[in-house]
């Protein structure tokens, strides 16, 4: 049996045990809401153009705030891993900070910035950038010395060195800390939009549950799964697939 | 009366070379007074037992390190850090994933502000030499480890260096592959004569390989004996006369791996 299709029977066995649980009425409709009534609920959000007009908002703002976090981690990555001065300081201080779950960032951030769109944004920055500078940095300081070696002994050095060996050989520790950093982004927004009330998923999400929709919650929930897969499926796994092929990490499947 | 005889002009020399690795464990001395001198086109194989500093003295001559004490000259000239007239090759082949096999032959050429069109030009007919012109667009990973050492060969010759530095690049290989390479590398060598120095640990290979051969004693490595090796080329290994000869330096290297074994067993004793 192919993976594509062990999955698709996985999910349809979860859906239809779902639905047998709803019918057999263990607990009232507002706990457990059936798959067909979550369904309509989408299908009315997105005509509806509820769903449309926060998915997009959404959207933008985990972009702003990934596009700025990139700007700042990429760099910043770059530094820290060829200094050991930065690295020792600034590093440590990176490596500590990305302990604290970037919602905590919200008060201060509200605080600062009032209740402004700068605030969120704030908070996205917060929980992407480090885990894209971490990666990077990692990334920079592990490049086989053989190949830096070896460049030098052509007669590589300064700038031909950092852009010919030390950035491409990094190249797959700042994929997977992109990939890491869009991830973290997502979700501090979801947080963010969730805690502090505004437009977005977040707040259909809250007001579902306010109104005691059940069926809105989960059709949200699934928004929210169904970008975050897209996202990875459709940018970040065939970018790592063709670097991992092309550096002959793996086969690639 | 008898003309002057010209001093022997070397393209390389090393003088009184000495380097000692410091650490918080201790002194490691790796050279002491190391003499070592290669006419042009002469091939030069530096033979001794592991950890003996032979590693040392090719980082020394590339500019990877520097000496304590003592001289490295090219042409007379005393050399700096690493430049592209000294081309060194590794037991791995140290070419990068991220470009093609032609892209890699290309790097130091670049290095070099060779234009891009002259570069590929350069590229192709250096994978050529090594027969290896229908994998320039392949990726590094395809290669087998022989291809693999045959396009670092390629690389290191495309910048037509003054000196070739070759440090056990075929130790990983299988035995028929390294045999093959000891054939490709001695026909280059015919057709390029480079001034190659190349070290290895393996007694056959330095005899089938060098003009001379130079055996190092165990660390602080110092040329103990010389030999030198007029067998006609391609030598084959299994010939009687390089066997014979191969017995002699044997003997002479067992003594070395057996001090080199004591002075590991000292330096145990004695953190």
């Amino acid at each position: 049996m192919s993976g594509a299709r062990r999955r698709l029977l996985f999910f349809a066995g979860l859906l239809v045990l779902w639905e047998v649980l709803v019918r057999l009425h263990l607990w009232p409709d507002y706990v457990i809401p059936s798959p067909l009534a979550v369904a309509r609920s989408l299908v009315d959000g997105l005509v509806s153009g509820v769903l449309p007009r926060a998915i997009l908002i959404s959207l933008r703002r985990v972009a702003l705030g990934y596009g700025v976090s990139l700007l700042i981690g990429l760099p910043l990555g770059l530094l820290l891993g060829r200094t050991r001065l930065l690295q020792d300081t600034l590093g440590t201080l990176v490596l500590g900070l990305q302990a604290l779950p970037s919602i905590c960032w919200l008060p201060l951030a509200l605080l600062w910035f009032g209740l402004s769109e700068t605030a969120i944004g704030f908070v996205v920055v917060m929980g992407a950038v480090l885990s894209i500078t971490l990666s990077t940095a990692d990334g920079v300081r592990n490049t086989p010395p053989l190949y830096l070696r070896a460049a030098r002994t052509m007669g590589a050095h300064g700038w031909r060195l950092y852009a010919g060996v030390i950035l491409p050989s990094a190249l797959p520790a700042i994929l997977s800390g992109m990939k890491l950093g869009w991830s973290f982004a997502w979700r501090s927004l979801m947080a963010a939009e969730l805690i502090y009330i505004t437009t977005g998923l977040g707040q259909v999400l809250t007001l579902g549950r306010e109104l005691n929709d059940m069926t809105r919650v989960l059709s949200v929930m699934l928004v929210i799964i169904a970008i975050g897969l897209l996202t990875d499926y459709a940018v970040f796994r065939p970018a790592e697939q063709r670097v991992r092929q092309r550096w002959g990490l793996q086969g690639g499947s | 009366m008898t003309p002057l005889s010209p001093s022997p002009v070397w393209k390389l020399e090393l003088r009184g070379v000495s380097k000692t690795f410091r650490s918080s464990h201790g002194d490691y001395p790796a050279l002491k007074g190391l003499d070592v001198s290669a006419a042009p086109g002469e091939f030069v194989c530096l033979l001794g037992p592991s950890g003996c500093g032979k590693t040392t003295a090719l980082n020394i001559i590339a500019g990877l390190e520097q000496a304590d004490k003592g001289d490295v000259l090219i042409d007379g000239r005393p050399v700096g850090g690493p430049g592209p007239d000294r081309g060194l090759i590794f037991q791995e082949a140290a070419l990068f994933p991220w470009l093609n096999v032609r892209d890699n032959v290309a790097f130091g050429l670049a290095a070099q502000g060779v234009p891009h069109r002259e570069r590929m030009r350069l590229a192709d007919s250096h994978l050529e030499m090594v027969h290896l012109q229908e994998f320039a667009a392949a990726s590094v990973h395809q290669l087998s480890g022989g291809m693999k050492q045959r396009v670092a060969l390629a690389r290191a010759l495309a910048l037509n260096p003054q000196v070739l530095l070759m440090d056990e690049p075929f130790a990983a290989l299988d035995a028929q592959t390294r045999e093959a390479l000891h054939l490709e590398l001695q026909s280059l060598w015919s057709a390029t004569r480079k001034t190659i120095v190349f070290v290895t640990h393996n007694v056959r290979e330095a005899l089938v390989l060098g003009d001379r051969v130079l055996l190092l004693s165990a660390r602080p490595g110092h040329v103990k004996r010389e030999f030198r090796c007029e067998l006609p080329r391609p030598r084959p290994m299994e010939s009687h006369t390089l066997v014979d000869l191969a017995q002699t330096v044997m003997q002479d290297l067992r003594s070395e791996v057996l001090a080199a074994q004591q002075e590991a067993r000292r330096e145990r004793r004695s953190p």
